[in-house]
Order: structure tokens, then sequence, then C-alpha cells
């Protein structure tokens, strides 16, 4: 567990499970039980962060499909020919 | 041949050596035929090469022992050779140079070859496999257009993860174009900046049937993707080159679709469980501060302030923080914690109510001790001007103390007078 505290960079977390991993972090490092009131608080406060990152990523998810075929698809230009070798053995 | 009587008539080692010269001018072909009544040996190897009829064969020791696959009796084989004709016996036997495996034993050794390369390559290398992200943007889906690999794997991604945005391209999943389009569609959607994730997809099948997975174009295209491959292809037997190369194999298309998104349910009660922690470790904390400083009925800041345990100014930033932070608990977590059970299950609902019953109860514990509180509600608190303490007993004052009365809207100075102590 990295410690908590100011070091701690500030902005939101790149990816869902990086805030979700802070947020084990800070709850567990909360949880020990060897925190003062200043900490707890700041803990508190990152604690609510991550979660509203957290939830903010799982409300934004939209149900959505979009279906193509590989035929419609333009060929990539270094393609390789369909496969024709000799026989391996 | 001799004259009889006007006959003409042959010995039979004129007739055999006349059968041997037109059998002499065949060429080489393949024939396609089973195995049958092997009979190694060390100069010579005799079998029966069997279709319908039958066909006696022969292949020299030596080239035979160096086969790479040795056939056994009921193999289905290629066998390149051509007839002669035994002028001893008056027979006709294949005389087989090269011989290999046919049918699912020939595909079988093309996929161990390839395999081969590919592990010498380091591509099946277990360095080499990423774990795909927990929540992806998008999900990547490479598999038949119409099939049931297709709605299942839908359906239970959406089952999982209501919102779960998916980026399908249609393949065929075998014949002669399968492999490269099955690569082509691979391309297209590691090319995609929002997907996280790719799965390719596939029901079971025959060997024959899974060809394509096993095609060097479709390896290739999964080993060089940037976005982790999930393989979903066949059953659980059916192991393909497809399965070895991608980051992660599974063996359903339902399997695929736990493997590459969240349950949704799981995730929200993981985050209320971290919610209500964040609260009762803030409340703990604040329990614990003033415990701590022996003055569990005076208002917290005061009381740190008096003691000097905390700088002033500490406790000045600290105290309009907690009381935010709290209120937010308070404002928020009961309406937050309502709207999620709504939405939820019933076991996960009675966990959410039971959650929001807990914030209720520590907010209700809080407002209890909250000397605020009950000076707003016309109670008074007295402490001794000079201390700052709370004087809880008339017996622990003494007339002509100096004291000040805290009440609802401001502190008031007082002298304690006689009384009965």
């Amino acid at each position: 567990m990295s410690t908590p505290g100011a070091a701690e960079p500030e902005g939101p977390p790149p990816t869902f499970e990086e805030a979700l991993r802070r947020l084990d972090e800070v709850v567990a490092r909360l949880e020990s039980g060897e925190v003062g009131l200043e900490e707890a608080v700041a803990l508190f406060e990152r604690g609510q962060g991550y979660l509203a990152a957290c939830r903010e990523r799982l409300a934004a998810a939209q149900r959505r499909i979009e279906e193509l075929t590989a035929e419609s698809l333009p060929s990539a230009p270094d393609e390789p020919p369909e496969e024709a070798g000799e026989p391996p053995f | 041949m001799k004259l009889v009587g006007g006959r003409r008539v042959f010995s039979v080692e004129e007739v055999s050596a006349r059968l041997a010269r037109m059998f002499e001018g065949l060429r080489s072909f393949w024939v396609e035929a089973e195995i049958q009544d092997l009979r190694p040996a060390r100069s010579q190897v005799r079998f029966t090469l069997r279709g319908e009829h039958v066909l006696d064969a022969s292949m020299n020791g030596i080239v035979y022992e160096r086969l790479a696959h040795k056939p056994a009796d009921g193999t289905l084989v290629h066998a390149y050779g051509r007839i002669e004709f035994w002028r001893a016996r008056g027979q006709l036997s294949m005389r087989v140079e090269r011989l290999e495996p046919a049918g699912e034993g020939l595909l079988r050794a093309q996929v161990e070859e390839l395999r081969r390369r590919l592990e010498a390559e380091g591509l099946l290398a277990a360095s080499r496999k990423r774990t795909p992200p927990l929540l992806p943007r998008r999900v990547g889906l490479v598999t038949s257009a119409e099939g049931a690999a297709r709605d299942d794997f839908l359906t239970n991604v959406w089952a999982r993860l209501p919102g779960a945005d998916v980026a399908l391209v249609g393949v065929p999943v075998q014949g002669d174009e399968a492999p490269r389009l099955i690569a082509r569609a691979l391309r297209h959607l590691d090319a995609l900046a929002d997907v996280d994730v790719i799965v390719v997809a596939r029901g079971g099948g025959s060997l024959e049937d899974l060809m394509a997975f096993n095609s060097e174009a479709v390896c290739r295209a999964v080993g060089a993707s940037r976005t982790p491959v999930v393989s979903a292809v066949g059953h659980e037997r059916d192991v393909t080159l497809c399965d070895l190369v991608a980051d992660l194999r599974v063996s359903t298309p339902s399997a695929a679709a736990a493997a590459v998104v969240p349950s949704q349910e799981a995730l929200e009660t993981h985050l209320a469980d971290a919610h209500e922690s964040l609260v009762r470790g803030l409340l703990r904390a604040r329990g614990r501060a003033a415990e701590a400083l022996g003055h569990r009925s005076a208002a917290l800041a005061r009381a740190l302030r008096g003691r000097g345990e905390l700088a002033g100014d500490r406790v000045d930033r600290l105290e309009p923080r907690l009381g935010a932070a709290l209120a937010r608990v308070a404002a928020r977590a009961p309406g937050e914690l309502a709207a999620r059970g709504a939405s939820l299950g019933r076991a996960a609902r009675a966990r959410s109510e039971a959650a929001a019953g807990r914030v209720e109860r520590a907010e209700a514990m809080l407002a209890l001790l909250s000397p605020a509180r009950t000076v707003a509600r016309g109670y008074a608190i007295v402490r001794d001007a000079g201390t700052d303490r709370v004087v809880a007993a008339a017996a622990a004052t003494a007339p002509g103390q100096e004291l000040s009365i805290e009440m609802r809207d401001g502190r008031l100075a007082a002298r304690a007078g006689e009384g009965e102590r």
C-alpha cells in the first residue's frame, strides 16, 4: 500500500481500476485504526473522490452496439495473402 | 512364345515381364487410403492401403523409420508412389515413397508445426499475457454475425453490465476466407482507441471447422494486437492456436462475457461497502480524538483547542472540513443508498437499507453527542472561566468562582454564589 496523505498524486486517476485500487487502499488505511483525526478527514475526502470517480465511470456506460462485417472493412495494405504454403513435411 | 497347333502360347515369365513393362510406364501419384495390416520390418515395411477396395503396398524400411508421423492401423494417409508388378508372385503392389497423415491427422500435423514455430518465436509465452481491464470503455467482438456465440456473449455481457458498449465485427468463422477476414476484423478493432479488450468467439466444431483459428493469419493478428485479446473458440476440449496466442482463453462465449466486463451489482456492492467503511472510519477517528481528550460531551473543536493538543490553526482548518465531510455523509449517503437500492436485487437492497440504517444511526449518534444541539434546545453549558473546563456539578464550584455560561446565542460571564453543595 502506498503511503496515504499529501504524497498521493492529485487529480482523477486515469483508469477505473486505478481509482478502485486507490479507494481500497484508502479504506484499508482508514480501517487500520492508526490514523489521527486530521488524516482520517483527508482520507475520507480522497476516498469520496475515488468513489465518485468510480461511480461516474459506471454511470457513464451507455448500452450500445455497433455491428460491422469484416467484408465491409478496407483491407490493410500489408494484409498478407491467403496462406497457400507447402505442407509442413 | 511358341506356336502349338496354331496357338500362340506364352510362358508365365513372358506374361509377367510384359505386365511389368506395362506398369513401368505409370507415373507416381498420391492416393488417400487407410493403413491396415501394417507389418514393420527392417528392410521392407508392408501394409495394405484400404479404400472400398484394397491395394498392397510396401515402403523402404529406412525411409519408413524416418517418417515424422508414423501411421498406425486405421490412420488415414496420403501415400505417394507408383504401382509395381511383382513378377515372382504375379501381384500388383504400390511402392510408397512418401507417407503423410491425411484428414484430421494432416490438420493436426499442420497445427503442431505452426504451434512449434509460434512457440519458438515466443508468441505463446506466459510473460506476454496481459490482463484485460476491469471496466473496458468498449468491448470488441469478432464472431459470426449470426450465431449462438454472438447471442450468448451479448446476453451475458449485458446481464452483467447493462451499460456495456460493444463493437462487433461479423466474420465467417470457417472456410477459405475466414482467416484473412478474422485477422482484418482484429486489426480494425485493435485500431479503435476506445476498444479496451477484444473477444474472438466461435462455438465448438470439428478440427476442420476450427482451422481458421489455427491459421497463421489469425494467430499473427492476435499476437500483434496492442489490445488484450480473449479467445473463446470451441469448447473445453478444442484448444486452438488462437487460444494459445491470446492473452486469455475461456471455453465459452458466456465465460468470455464474464472475463471482459465486471458485474455491475458486485461492483456497486463493493463501492457501497467502501463508502460505509469511509464513514465508519471517519466517525471512529473522531470518536478516538474526542476520547483521547477526555471531553466526550464537549464540543470537539473547543475541546481540542482548549487542551492544546492540536495547534489552534490546525483545528480551525480541520473542523470545517470534518463538518463538511459529515454533512456530506448525512446529506448524500441515505439518498444514494436508497437510489441504489431501487436498482438492485432484493439481497442487495436489504444490504443497502442496512447500510443506510447504519449511516442514519451514526448520524443520530453524532447529533446526540453534539453539545451544540443540546444548547440549542435551551440547556446551557457551564465552564470555569479560567480553565474553560466544563463544570458539571455544583459541588465542583466554590463561591465567588468566575464562570462562563454558554447559551444558545452566546456566552455569559457569571460568578458562583452560595448554594447547596
